[in-house]
């Protein structure tokens, strides 16, 4: 833990822009998605994937996210990594259950039924969110001096899983969602691509900006608890 | 590696107690399907796997108690044996009991619920379950090495251990199921590469950071 660096500079530098940028993004892709993308086969419910896909995409790059971060602990031992990855696993966590609430809304206006065990990928994130669910078990059941180290070790074996969870859910069931991008290419119409990346990147954006909120107010919150102790005992 | 084993083959109270516990769940499963059936062929995978699963839960906490009781463990920490023989050692152990339990629960998954042939391919069940226990016993000694440590560890080691564990039971099902079932063998080579490429993917995972879970 450094007792300079960026905590002596204005911790809340950027901020503000971030969060203008997550704004205005949100907005245009919102706007565009239901607007001025073109209209789908299967009908407005079709707009959800605009929100779906980033989420789902942004949830694997938060988790991505906190298991470099825990790598980058376990070697240089910075309380700044373990914040890093307690926030982006509860920040992917957050996606991950809103890609299912999502997913569920979609499976009902396209299949009828709000949960399909026959969808492999629906099924992943909810044994992914699961697995960073139980993160957080781990996390707030440890002892303060092993924390941060227990944190980091499940947050690089939560993300080997990642694939592995795919894999073997792809493996056992009928596929059944939609494969917009397989080997033989992209198949979607460029209209909505183009839509879809905008939304990609407003999520992105939104993750980003979320990140260093919470990150700035963990380190306030440290940097006040410390100062509290130095006024209680000067010496 | 050797102290877990002998302790074991000293007290043998933990492997009986999961085959024990293993067959009660085989036979709760039964009646929770609700079927007087003979035939559960279809099902067979999650009548074997799903006890497994939770049998392993309980081989793995078992496999600190000493360590975390009698305080054996800073000892072995500054022994000049590198840590991850320490985890190699500990998920022999786990494998250990593991292949104990099936040698009763296999034989037992054919008598109770599948009918049609099953003796002659009972080999290729027994590599499938042991390529399954390697990756259960390399995840379950690393997850184990931080759950018993914690408050509630009880709770918390099948709330963790458990999830991780879903990739390697649907391939050990899937592979129980293609040879008691269908009989598709490409299908059973398909299931038991991919359980032996957890093992590997869990055993890298580990190797980097099993170091880090003890420094102090």
């Amino acid at each position: 833990m450094t007792d300079g660096g960026s905590e002596t500079r204005a911790p809340g530098r950027g901020i503000a822009a971030w969060a203008i940028a997550s704004a205005v993004l949100m907005s245009v892709a919102i706007i565009g998605a239901f607007f001025v993308a073109p209209e789908q086969a299967d009908g407005d419910i079709q707009n959800i994937l605009y929100l779906h896909v980033p989420l789902a995409n942004m949830s694997l790059a938060a988790f991505l996210v906190a298991c470099v971060a825990g790598l980058l602990y376990l070697r240089r031992r910075d309380e700044r990594y373990d914040e890093v990855v307690a926030v982006s696993v509860g920040l992917g966590l957050l996606f991950v259950v809103l890609t299912i609430i999502s997913g569920s809304i979609w499976a009902r206006g396209s299949w009828g039924t709000w949960w399909r065990w026959q969808d492999p990928r629906l099924v992943t994130y909810l044994i992914i969110g699961l697995i960073y669910a139980a993160f957080f078990v781990l996390r707030n059941s440890s002892e303060d001096s092993s924390r941060a180290r227990f944190s980091a070790v499940f947050a690089v074996v939560g993300f080997a899983s990642v694939p592995l969870s795919f894999y073997a859910v792809r493996r056992a069931q009928d596929f059944l969602h939609p494969t917009p991008i397989d080997s033989k290419g992209i198949h979607i119409d460029r209209g909505i691509l183009l839509w879809l990346a905008v939304a990609q990147v407003a999520v992105a954006v939104v993750f980003v900006t979320l990140l260093k909120l919470e990150l700035l107010q963990r380190r306030t919150d440290r940097a006040l608890a410390k100062l509290r102790r130095l006024l209680e005992d000067p010496v | 590696m050797l102290k877990d084993l002998r302790l074991e083959l000293r007290t043998r109270d933990t492997a009986v107690a999961m085959t024990l516990f293993v067959v009660i769940a085989m036979v709760i499963l039964q009646f929770g399907f609700g079927t007087r059936e003979t035939d559960l062929t279809r099902f067979a995978g999650g009548l074997l796997w799903v006890p497994l699963a939770f049998a392993a839960v309980l081989g793995v906490g078992r496999s600190y108690v000493a360590e975390r009781e009698q305080r054996v463990l800073d000892g072995l920490l500054v022994a000049p044996v590198p840590r991850f023989v320490m985890l190699l050692a500990r998920a022999v152990a786990i494998v250990g009991y593991l292949l104990a339990v099936q040698v009763v629960a296999v034989p037992l998954l054919g008598i109770f619920f599948v009918r049609g042939p099953y003796w002659g391919d009972i080999g290729w069940l027994f590599l499938a379950c042991l390529l399954a226990d390697i990756a259960i016993g390399i995840l379950g000694t690393l997850v184990a090495s931080m759950a018993v440590f914690t408050r509630a560890r009880e709770l918390v080691l099948p709330v963790i251990f458990l999830p991780l564990l879903v990739p390697v039971v649907i391939a050990a099902a899937g592979a129980t199921h293609a040879v008691v079932g269908p009989n598709d063998m490409a299908q059973y080579r398909g299931y038991c590469l991919f359980l032996a490429g957890i093992a590997v993917t869990f055993g890298l995972v580990a190797y980097a950071t099993f170091d880090a879970v003890f420094d102090d």
